[in-house]
């Protein structure tokens, strides 16, 4: 008898598409990728202690390919987002379209599908989800949400008494992608003046030319301060990106030059934002690198920020804030958010997330920060949970009783013990 | 298999044998105490009973002690002999009893273990051998420089913190030795002094610190006298006063020395939280110090102060009067003080907490499953006998002892903290080894075939042995207070305990594949062998990863599904998820590659190896990573005993590999070649 190997294979194209069915319906390909994403799992996991959680997330996790040494050896990889896809088709096609359907397979029909329903909500959750905060103070409140980690340049036109009117935005998409040495000349429509950005760095801090580490500083010295790049911080939040900003008056009037640094925004929600402002005629702007923001279609107001320890120690019992939603069209609502029982409204999502400012002691006026979220797929995993645990259960049932069966009609047959 | 079985009987054998007699062989340290006068045990039980709130629970003493001399010493109790040659062993709550109340007498206790004598003649102590115990009098000499080059250390260690862990700031072997032996060195000065402020003359920590007329000051000042005697004064006031220079007079002089006296037993006083406090909404308890301290700034409060304080001076009043007076004093003092905290629903469960530890559930589930291990290994002398058979059942039922004492004290570990089983690290070794020896159990239970009960043993001697070592080493209380986020008892009845499920089998189906190739590779030096017997276990494998599979993957989504109530995200390829989540793709490469024909017998039990790798690093090593948000399950220092466990898993792997080059030899010999160059199975 001629064994498969011997067989010969037709890769004439009308075969194509059978091979691509075979191809990513074997099981052959569901343990490779499963064995790769192990792999990448690993590899994203120890990358953290170097890169932080977000940058070992986006090279690993979030991307189709990505290098990484492997014993001191450059190896390419396939990354999380493709392995993902290929796994997702060798599932749909493999365990549920080929898969012949028989009662004894009923079980792992069920998780597969179960298992599926988590992959598509992944993906929903990574192409369509949104979070940020919102930090308040007792009696403050707001319908603004802030990002964790993107920062845009802000031109703010200021009236006369230096309150803002409607910003123009370089959106953080943009900003995030420039080079330290790139220069960028934007014709902004709305404004009497073109903004020229250069010497963007993603983690920055501003420092005076007199002191000594300025000397190994280059780039431009401006109101005797150099912007000195830093190595990214593994908690990506923790970055401050500066830039240098040249104002050009359309008008042929001198240009304008600053250094931006997002340390002048606040850290705190009662402080208020530092912009650099200068004049063109006689308006008055001011440029500022702020945190990109969006609103929730209600405003949250903090009553009382509840906050404990356990006796004696630093450690946090319990923290939770009482908050009224305000709607339009809808009556106020007194809510509680704490840890574990978040509030959901419109979409929206409300975590009891953390509190500052930090070091605050027993007694200190503390705020309130809430993680909010925006996720379409908010409880696909629990119901994916239930599908896929009834689904394992069925058939490991199965499995047992076949194995127990076995074992005691082999054991009444064949004695074999230590 | 059975020579091979012989072969390790023996071992075990030679093993239990040799290892007692090197503990016989050990010395004891020699103290420099001429005799020593043990506590009667009923002073000690009244002792141990006293009430203290740290790390914001209120607890007994007897908690307080063990794991206080566990810090010191990485033991339970002190051992040594005295100037006229008699030999001691002391309890910690005895030892703790000398620490508070016979302090000159804990001085000359070897309680501190240094493991490199390089860390003793880095402060100028003449070393003893390279690992030995010191008493507080050995090391005096070298205390000031201790002092010196532990704050050194402190410092390194917080720009370690600061600087995301930059190597530079990492402190060595011997700096870090030092740092911990100057921390260690501290706690005991704060409890030697603790009653200080009730003993009259006695400074007992370092009499050098106060000049001599101080001393002598000290002999005839009743602390609790004096504040009622002083105008009202914050804390910083008297930092302020004391600082000042004194006055000329005679009577100024006497005044600061007094002030500074007062300060000094203030300062002392610190950190064990003896009694409750005077406003029944107050949750915070306070110690002598905080007591002098509210004292001397409200006159108002003096009269309870007064009455607080009392009580101690009693107790050390009484000590000094005969042990009898002792006793009373104690009950006395406990009788009340349990009578306050019950007022205010506190201490319920101190009883039951001192039945935990004086019960040593855990160390007699050790013992229960290395005696099954003994008799199990007895029965492989007669394998398939009726003796055999019956020792076997007994070593399943010994077994069966064990895993009820270390549920027993899960439960009344449980019960004292009100929470589900596992709320941090050290009750995660204690809840899976009592899964995984329940499993295995189970597994003997359907099969009969020994090798579940096998399983179970050894799941139980390297559980409960290991759950020892991380007592000893991290050395702090075990019932820890949760934060915000595991305050939850629904999360952490399900996922914790699913995914902790999930851990115990992939462990289970290492054991599995260890005796699978083991006993397969030790059989390739003999003629006959059981081919049943092996495809038994295979099976047996295959269920355990599966049910592997079913816990890790339920507990990982659950897990999921908390963090997004909690944090906002259902997953965030934080270090901790990552661990659960290789555990399911481990599985399912597993199973899938069964399918695909690419794994088979020995892949099964080769793969759970593999397994068991990915299921340790999950489980300990990213605790030791240092980043994620699992922050309350960090711990330090592991990496040495998981490289060591995976190098030996290597070791079964690479019997498993010749396995597999032996069969897969057998197999091409099997086939013939035709001329045509096509293959065909003969």
């Amino acid at each position: 008898m001629a064994t498969p190997s011997s067989q010969k294979i037709d890769w004439s194209p009308q075969n194509w598409p059978r091979h691509f069915y075979r191809f990513f319906t074997s099981f052959k390909l569901a343990t490779v990728v499963l064995v790769l994403m192990t792999v990448v799992t690993l590899l994203g996991t120890l990358g953290q202690v170097e890169h932080g959680l977000h940058a070992a997330k986006e090279k690993y996790f979030h991307s189709f390919f990505f290098t990484d040494k492997i014993f001191g050896v450059p190896v390419v990889l396939p990354g999380g987002l493709i392995l993902m896809i290929v796994l997702f088709l060798n599932m749909t096609l493999g365990a549920i379209v080929k898969v012949r359907k028989r009662w004894k397979g009923a079980g792992l029909l069920i998780s597969h599908i179960g298992m599926l329903m988590l992959l598509a909500g992944g993906f929903v959750t990574w192409a369509f989800s949104t979070d940020g905060y919102m930090a308040l103070y007792p009696g403050m409140s707001s319908n603004r949400v802030e990002s964790y980690r993107e920062w845009q340049l802000e031109i703010l036109p200021l009236s006369k008494d230096g309150v803002a009117e409607k910003a123009w935005i370089y959106p953080a998409e943009n900003l995030e992608t420039m080079r330290s040495d790139e220069q960028r000349i934007i014709h902004a429509e709305s404004l009497p003046f073109d903004v020229v950005i250069n010497g963007y760095s993603p983690n920055a801090t501003p420092i005076p030319t007199s002191a000594p580490m300025a000397a190994g500083v280059t780039g431009k010295e401006i109101d005797g301060f150099k912007l000195s790049p830093q190595k990214p911080s593994k908690e990506a939040e923790q970055n401050l990106p500066g830039c240098f900003l040249e104002i050009r008056p359309r008008d042929g009037g001198a240009p304008i030059e600053a250094m931006l640094w997002a340390g002048s925004y606040r850290f705190d929600p009662r402080e208020k934002p530092m912009p650099f402002t200068f004049k063109i005629g006689d308006q008055l702007y001011g440029a500022i690198l702020m945190k990109k923001s969006w609103t929730v279609p209600f405003t949250v107001k903090l009553d009382e920020f509840i906050f404990e320890r356990h006796p004696g120690i630093m450690t946090a019992r319990n923290y939770e804030s009482r908050v009224t939603r305000f709607e339009e069209g809808q009556p106020e609502k007194p809510l509680e958010i704490k840890m574990n029982e978040p509030m959901r409204h419109a979409g929206f999502t409300f975590f009891q997330e953390s509190f500052g400012p930090s070091g605050s002691q027993p007694g200190d006026e503390m705020f309130s920060q809430f993680a909010v979220a925006n996720n379409p797929a908010d409880q696909w995993p629990l119901y994916s949970l239930i599908v896929t645990g009834v689904g394992l259960g069925v058939h490991f049932l199965i499995m047992l009783v076949n194995f127990t069966t076995r074992s005691r009609q082999r054991h009444a047959k064949t004695p074999a013990s230590l | 298999m059975r020579s091979s079985l012989h072969f390790l009987f023996w071992g075990v054998f030679a093993l239990l044998v040799g290892s007692g007699s090197l503990a016989e062989a050990r010395e004891l340290p020699k103290s420099a105490l001429q005799n020593y006068v043990p506590w009667q045990d009923e002073t000690v039980h009244a002792f141990e009973n006293l009430l203290v709130q740290q790390d914001g629970r209120v607890k007994p003493v007897y908690t307080v002690a063990r794991f206080t001399l566990l810090q010191f010493l990485g033991k339970s109790s002190v051992s040594f002999e005295t100037q006229d040659g008699e030999p001691h062993r002391l309890h910690y709550a005895a030892w703790f009893l000398d620490v508070l109340f016979r302090g000159e007498i804990a001085k000359d206790l070897p309680v501190f273990v240094i493991d490199d004598s390089e860390a003793v003649v880095q402060i100028g102590v003449s070393p003893k051998s390279k690992r030995d115990r010191y008493s507080y009098n050995e090391l005096l000499p070298g205390r000031a420089k201790l002092a010196e080059l532990s704050a050194q250390y402190a410092e390194k260690q917080d720009q370690h913190e600061k600087s995301e862990k930059d190597p530079e700031f990492e402190l060595d072997r011997i700096e870090g030795m030092i740092l911990t032996l100057g921390r260690n060195i501290s706690s005991f000065e704060y409890l030697v002094g603790q009653f200080g402020f009730a003993k009259k003359g006695e400074l007992l920590v370092n009499g050098n610190i106060l000049p001599p007329e101080l001393n002598e000051l000290a002999k005839r000042l009743d602390t609790v006298e004096m504040m009622e005697k002083m105008p009202e004064m914050t804390l910083d006031q008297l930092v302020q006063t004391v600082r000042q220079q004194p006055g000329a007079t005679e009577e100024e002089r006497m005044f600061s020395g007094a002030l500074r006296l007062f300060f000094f037993h203030a300062n002392s006083a610190r950190g064990m939280n003896f009694f409750p406090p005077q406003d029944p909404a107050d949750e915070v308890w306070v110690s002598a110090s905080d007591l002098m301290l509210a004292g001397l700034a409200s006159k108002e409060k003096r009269p309870w102060v007064k009455e607080q304080l009392g009580g101690i001076s009693a107790l050390v009043k009484a000590q000094g009067e005969g042990e009898p007076a002792f006793l009373a004093a104690l009950e006395a003092f406990s009788v009340k003080q349990h009578a306050m905290a019950e007022a205010r629903g506190e201490g319920k469960h101190s009883k039951l907490e001192i039945q935990l530890y004086r019960g040593k559930w855990f160390y007699y589930s050790l013992v229960s499953f290395v005696f099954a291990f003994v008799v199990m290994a007895f029965s492989w002398l007669t394998p398939g006998s009726k003796v055999g058979k019956t020792l076997l059942l007994v070593a399943g039922l010994i077994t069966l002892v064990g895993l009820v004492l270390d549920v027993y004290g899960i439960t009344l570990r449980s019960i004292i903290r009100e929470r589900p089983p596992i709320t941090n690290l050290y009750d995660t070794v204690l809840f899976i080894t009592g899964t995984a020896v329940l499993l295995g159990l189970v597994i003997e239970y359907f099969t009969r075939i020994g090798v579940g009960t096998l399983v179970a043993v050894v799941s139980g001697v390297l559980g409960m042995f290991l759950s020892m070592k991380y007592e000893a080493k991290e050395a702090t209380d075990t019932i820890t207070q949760l934060v915000a986020v595991l305050d939850t008892n629904f999360w952490l009845a399900t996922h914790v305990t699913i995914i902790n499920i999930g851990y115990a089998a992939g462990l289970v189906a290492a054991i599995i594949g260890v005796i699978y190739l083991s006993g397969r590779f030790f059989a390739l030096f003999r003629k006959s062998s059981n081919p049943d017997f092996y495809r038994t276990l295979t099976r047996m494998n295959y269920g355990v990863i599966c049910f592997c599979l079913f816990f890790s993957l339920v507990g990982t989504v659950l897990g999921g599904i908390w963090a997004n109530y909690s944090w906002g995200r259902f997953w965030g390829w934080d270090p901790k998820e990552n661990g659960a989540l290789m555990i399911c793709l481990w599985t399912l490469v597993i199973l899938h590659g069964r399918m695909a024909g690419w794994i088979r017998e020995i892949g099964v039990h080769v793969q759970s190896l593999v397994l068991a790798i990915i299921t340790t690093f999950s489980w300990w090593g990213v605790n030791n990573l240092g980043v994620g948000l699992h922050s309350y399950g960090f711990t330090e220092g592991v990496w040495g005993a998981l490289y060591t466990s995976w190098m030996v898993l290597g070791v079964f792997m690479a019997m498993g590999a010749v396995l597999w080059l032996k069969e897969r030899g057998e197999r091409a010999s099997r086939k013939v070649k035709f001329p045509t160059g096509e293959e065909a199975t003969a």
